[in-house]
């Protein structure tokens, strides 16, 4: 620094040198610099990103235009580098936009809507671009076709660095065969060494976007990696809202401030905010009142023992009103106030301009302004003590103050101003501190306080909670000081707490916006009150979730597994942004069962593919205790094992994510507790599914185990005594409380005992299939097919029941039953 | 005594039930009284403690059940052709044959298993074990005193003097006692006598001639055909019967089961439990009184002595007081201990006192 200095005289100009070397620097040349940040940081991971981005666009575009997407993605080798292609169905771009939105970076429509999208800022397709462009060299090369038009426009268009603005290269029409789309080909310096993410990315993408048809080709895959439909229903439309009170930053106010249209703080308020209509507008209006001007401290009314008396004090005050008048007004005061167990100045005057109605009407005598403020004057001294008439005292008393304590040696004086004040203080400081607070100290604070509050500007105790703060801890001091007692923080804070709590909001009214808005203070002020006011969380119509029911659809589309659970959770708010967290498990099937659960991560139904470690998602898993619901988990903690997929997917208008390469969630303990309600809720169902395979299994253990000893017993029992073989089948349907169906061929009459053994009513399907024609079936259906006659029925058993269904055959047949409606291992089947 | 027409009759029966219950779609099941000290009544007609009426079922519902009733199934033929063919075997042989068995879930798995699954044909059919022709492993226990009797053997019949015909070992007892006839006796009562140690004193002092007593080996927890010969004794020759044993709460056991019948085998204890005898010692009383060499009660005597105290057979006031009285002086004492005071005191001393005191000499 010195050596600058020293030579400022020597050598002119040195500012405009530095000056010269100082200039703007374009956002594609930042991005030039920091493609990590946006997730191009190698080529693995720039084509897996580049992919990303484009298909979350195509997606983003073909929903807002209701459309059922159909991507195609295509990887090729091209030379040296890798050709990528993706195409949409969406509703195309216009010729006028296009350059924009793929060669302008912080180019968006969705930065300034609060609304549930994929992308937000703008910079995703057009980052793309511009790695290829760096990479390859080659420029983006994009078709477009608008819904309705007979041609497609065909771009080939760089990004200039320097100024951030699209430069396009070829600008032609072109036919193609799609009636409307966007296709996009970039040709970028890559590798496939991330072909797995790449592959999670796309097959993930299909899980939580079930409505979309998704096809990948790339070089290593012999067959194209598609995904069907799995339904037709798009996501909800979701609608933009406006900021919520609890979301806004300072700046963001203030713009807002400056924008509105609104004059008053009030219409400011429901205008330009969600959840917030005129009661709320109100609620936080009073709590701004409490920042901007302070509240007004309310104390008790005299008691009749005392010598000031209200009655007295208005009837001197008021003159050449009348003698009936003067007293009824006098009475009527004093007799409002003394029904308020404390009350503060503003509260005192407007009941001396009610009192000041009533008596002008019953008597037909003007109370003017100038008697009302004179009676409120001289009631309110009586009701503290201080102001009106005793000015010579609060005078003294500030004097003495100013001399750095020697007012408090001043004994008498001292305490005689705001003495009046002083039980009020006593009874709330004694109420508000411990009980192991001795009298004297309490009694000290008292007075320390109401010598402090005597001498507030202006005589209606006027003060914001920071004063207030600093007015208690300057009196505790003086007290520990003064009188070897401790006040400590939390007494302090229980004295301020009660003494702020009695204060009343002051009438006064709001600044006017333009006001506010020029006053940053007044602004933070608002923002404060905004703040701690309490409101609706926003409303939901800005989120789209997959639904439990489609999360499930997703899983089972792409995951052959054997159970699958869903839950959706309802909207919570963080940052003044609504959010909607949905879990889905898939169990069992083809899912490997060695090894950790695959945990799918999503945020605005995107898939999240890397930094897995660093995701909120990934910790609140881990953090769940899984044994607790049936899966495998080495030490009790961390990823669990199994044959399990576990997603997690996060809506909201803004998602928190660690960086601009939004890979992961931020760890928002708002968030995190509803990842983990959804997670435990899909969970619980899991646990459910395992007990009752495992119930299942033992049932079918038993049943091997029974199947084997019964008979064995039946034989003996039979050899011991002689006689035939008993039919067991009863028996054992009786003892796994199963269902039996049992065939019994009597000549040409052939019935089917169905007899019901378990606890539940169970409806049943029994097909029959026989290979003559049968006659007179009890109820039922026969369908002929193919030489074989189907017959059917459909029989609803209470627990305990059983039923006959009969038919008559002509010779012999051979008959196949198959029943339906019960688990196998509910059935024992001897026909 | 029942036949082995009869037996075999019952066992079939018993398969037929399970039979019926196959066939009728029914779970087939077996129900039994619950075995445990809980379920034990007293019997004021015959003086014994009998099952009370809390049953417990065992059905083919479990496969714990079913395994049983296969066992059953399995054990029941055997027995029958045990029966029809007039052989016999031991409980331990019962256990080895079923690993002949073609079925292995049939098998039996312990010992303890079939002796169980025995006594339960027991109950059901109301046909003793001796009478399916199954013997426990070794009896052993014996007679020694004036009494002459007619055994039944498999090679004929034979005419016995348990003082003149035997050896100082005394007469074996047979496993179905049943097969025993009374021919003539001597004797004045019956001690049945615990350990073998003073069992063999007491007849190396003559006690036996001395006092025509007849010495009964208990040998421990007595046997079946142990107990069943007492209360033969007991009801056929009228003689007192006594029981002389440790003074420690295993030893009342012994008692409780000569004289009440056991917990496992109380389906039986009308033909097994003689309520008649009396205890002669060691008693409680008697460690005191002849300042015996004692040792302190463990925890599991004291436990034991509390349970006996619970125990329906030991709820007299004679059994109360000396149980409280040995929980108070925490020792217990062995019948060997009385030979402190010399080889003789017990046959000069201690018994003729003891009975003297009960009235019996």
């Amino acid at each position: 620094m010195t050596s600058f200095q020293s030579s400022l005289g020597d050598e002119e100009g040195i500012a405009e040198e530095l000056a010269e070397s100082q200039r703007e620097i374009s956002i594609a040349e930042f991005f030039e610099k920091n493609k990590h940040m946006l997730g191009f940081d190698s080529g693995a991971r720039g084509l897996v990103t580049a992919v990303k981005e484009a298909v979350d666009n195509a997606l983003d575009a073909t929903e807002e235009a209701g459309i059922l997407p159909d991507v195609y993605v295509e990887i090729e080798e091209a030379g040296d580098y890798y050709r990528l292609v993706i195409e949409d169905n969406g509703p195309g771009i216009t010729k006028e936009q296009l350059p924009k939105v793929f060669g302008k970076l912080l180019y968006g429509s969705r930065f300034h809507k609060r609304e549930q999208s994929r992308g937000q800022q703008g910079i995703g397709i057009s980052a793309a671009v511009l790695y290829s462009q760096l990479t390859s060299g080659q420029p983006a090369k994009i078709t477009s076709r608008p819904k309705g038009q007979a041609k497609a426009q065909y771009f080939e268009l760089i990004i200039d660095t320097d100024t951030n603005e699209p430069e396009i290269k070829v600008d032609e029409e072109t036919s193609w065969d799609r009636p409307h789309g966007t296709r996009i080909e970039l040709e970028m310096e890559a590798n496939m060494r991330a072909r797995n993410q790449l592959h999670d990315y796309i097959k993930h993408t299909a899980v939580v976007n079930p409505h979309a048809r998704i096809e990948l080709r790339e070089p290593g895959l012999d067959e194209p990696m598609k995904s069907e439909r799995a339904t037709d229903d798009l996501p909800a439309e979701t609608t933009e809202i406006r900021p919520h009170p609890h979301g806004v930053e300072l700046g963001a106010l203030i713009k807002m401030l400056e924008a509105t249209e609104s004059y008053s703080v009030s219409g400011f308020l429901q205008e330009e905010f969600t959840r917030v209509g005129k009661k709320t507008a109100e609620s936080v209006i009073d709590n701004f009142r409490d920042v901007y001007y302070g509240r007004e401290l309310a104390w008790s009314p005299p008691a009749a023992h005392e010598d000031r008396d209200v009655e007295a004090a208005i009837e001197a005050a008021v003159a050449n009103k009348g003698a009936a008048a003067t007293a009824a007004f006098a009475e009527g005061v004093a007799g409002t106030v003394a029904g308020n167990a404390h009350l503060t100045r503003s509260e005192l005057a407007s009941i001396v301009g009610t009192v000041a109605d009533d008596v002008e009407a019953d008597t037909g005598r003007t109370f003017g302004s100038t008697v009302r403020e004179n009676a409120v004057e001289a009631a309110w001294s009586a009701i503290t003590g201080v102001g009106a008439g005793d000015e010579d005292a609060a005078d003294r008393g500030g004097d003495a103050d100013g001399s750095e304590g020697s007012g408090d040696a001043d004994g008498s004086d001292a305490h005689e101003e705001g003495a009046a004040l002083v039980p009020d203080v006593y009874a709330l400081v004694d109420d508000a501190t411990s009980t192991r607070k001795d009298d004297v100290t309490v009694q000290a604070m008292a007075d320390a306080l109401a010598r402090r509050f005597a001498n507030l500007d202006g005589d209606a105790f006027r003060i914001s909670h920071g004063d207030l703060e600093t007015l208690v801890a300057d009196a505790a001091g003086f007290v520990t000081e003064q009188h070897d007692a401790t006040f400590g923080d939390t007494a302090r804070g229980n004295v301020v707490d009660a003494l702020w709590a009695r204060a009343g909001t002051v009438p006064d009214d709001p600044p006017k916006v333009a006001v506010i808005a020029a006053d940053r203070d007044a602004a933070a002020d608002l923002l404060d009150a905004m703040r701690v006011t309490d409101i609706l969380a926003p409303p939901t119509d800005c989120l789209a979730p997959i639904t439990a029911e489609l999360v499930e659809a997703g899983l089972r589309k792409e995951y052959d597994a054997d159970f699958y659970a869903a839950a959706t959770r309802d909207a919570e708010v963080h940052g003044g942004d609504p959010f909607i967290v949905e879990a889905g498990i898939a169990y069992g099937g083809d899912i490997p069962a060695e090894g950790s659960v695959e945990v799918l991560r999503f945020a605005n139904r995107v898939p999240l593919v890397y930094q897995r470690g660093a995701c909120a998602t990934t910790d609140v898993i881990k953090s769940i205790g899984w044994r607790n619901y049936g899966l495998d988990q080495p030490g009790g903690s961390g990823t669990p094992n199994g044959p399990a997929v576990i997603s997690v997917h996060v809506a909201s208008t803004n998602v928190p994510f660690t960086s601009e390469s939004k890979d992961a969630l931020a760890n928002v303990p708002a968030i995190e507790d509803e990842i983990e309600l959804a997670v435990r809720e899909a969970a619980r169902e899991l646990k459910s599914y395992l007990n009752k395979r495992r119930s299942m299994q033992q049932r079918r253990e038993k049943q091997d185990v029974l199947g084997r000893i019964l008979p064995e017993m039946a034989d003996k029992v039979s050899e011991v005594t002689g006689r035939d073989r008993p039919d067991i089948g009863g028996a054992l349907a009786r003892i796994m409380n199963n269902v039996s169906v049992e065939r019994e061929v009597n000549g040409e009459t052939v019935t089917l005992h169905v007899e019901n053994y378990s606890d539940t009513s169970e409806r049943l399907d029994v097909t029959d299939i026989v290979s003559v024609e049968p006659r007179d079936p009890s109820a039922g259906t026969v369908v002929e097919m193919d030489g074989e006659w189907f017959l059917q029925w459909k029989p609803e058993l209470a627990a305990g029941d059983e039923r006959r269904l009969t038919y008559t055959i002509d010779g012999d047949a051979d008959f196949e039953l198959s029943v339906g409606g019960v688990e196998t291992e509910k059935l024992t089947v001897n026909a | 005594m029942t036949t082995d027409a009869d037996a075999r009759e019952q066992l079939i029966d018993l398969a037929a039930d399970f039979y019926d219950q196959f066939a009728a779609g029914r779970i087939p099941e077996l129900e039994l009284p619950t075995r445990t000290k809980s379920n034990i009544e007293y019997d004021p007609e015959s003086g014994v403690w009998v099952y009370g009426d809390r049953t417990s079922t065992r059905s083919a519902n479990s496969v714990r059940g079913a395994r049983k009733l296969l066992k059953a199934a399995y054990t029941i033929e055997f027995l029958a052709d045990q029966l029809e063919e007039d052989r016999s075997s031991t409980l331990r042989e019962l256990y080895y044959l079923s690993e002949s068995w073609d079925n292995t879930e049939a098998q039996f798995s312990d010992q303890d298993e079939s002796n169980d699954l025995v006594e339960d044909l027991e109950i059901v059919t109301g046909v003793t074990r001796e009478d399916f022709h199954m013997r426990p492993e070794e009896s052993g226990a014996t007679l020694m005193g004036p009494l002459k009797l007619r055994e039944q053997t498999r090679r004929g019949e034979r005419d016995i003097h348990c003082q003149e015909d035997v050896g100082e070992g005394g007469y074996q007892i047979p496993n179905n006692p049943d097969m025993i006839e009374f021919l003539d006796h001597d004797i004045d009562f019956a001690l049945a006598v615990e350990t073998g140690g003073m069992r063999d004193r007491l007849v190396e002092n003559g006690f036996d001639e001395a006092y025509n007593c007849l010495v009964i080996h208990l040998k421990g927890q007595p046997a079946r055909a142990t107990r069943r010969i007492t209360k033969r004794v007991h009801d056929e020759l009228d003689v007192p019967i006594l029981v002389f044993a440790d003074g420690d709460p295993w030893s009342y056991r012994i008692y409780g089961s000569v004289a009440y019948g056991s917990i496992k085998s109380a389906h039986l204890s009308k033909y097994l439990a003689t309520p008649e005898a009396r205890y002669v010692g060691i008693q409680p009383a008697d460690i005191v009184e002849y300042d015996l060499p004692s040792d302190p009660l463990s925890d599991s005597d004291v436990n034991a002595l509390e349970s006996e105290l619970e125990d329906p057979r030991f709820q007299t006031d004679y059994w109360e007081e000396q149980i409280e009285l040995q929980l108070e002086i925490g020792k217990k004492s062995e019948q060997q201990s009385l030979a402190s005071r010399g080889l003789d005191f017990v046959t000069e001393t201690y018994l003729p006192e003891r009975l003297d005191d009960m009235g019996v000499l």
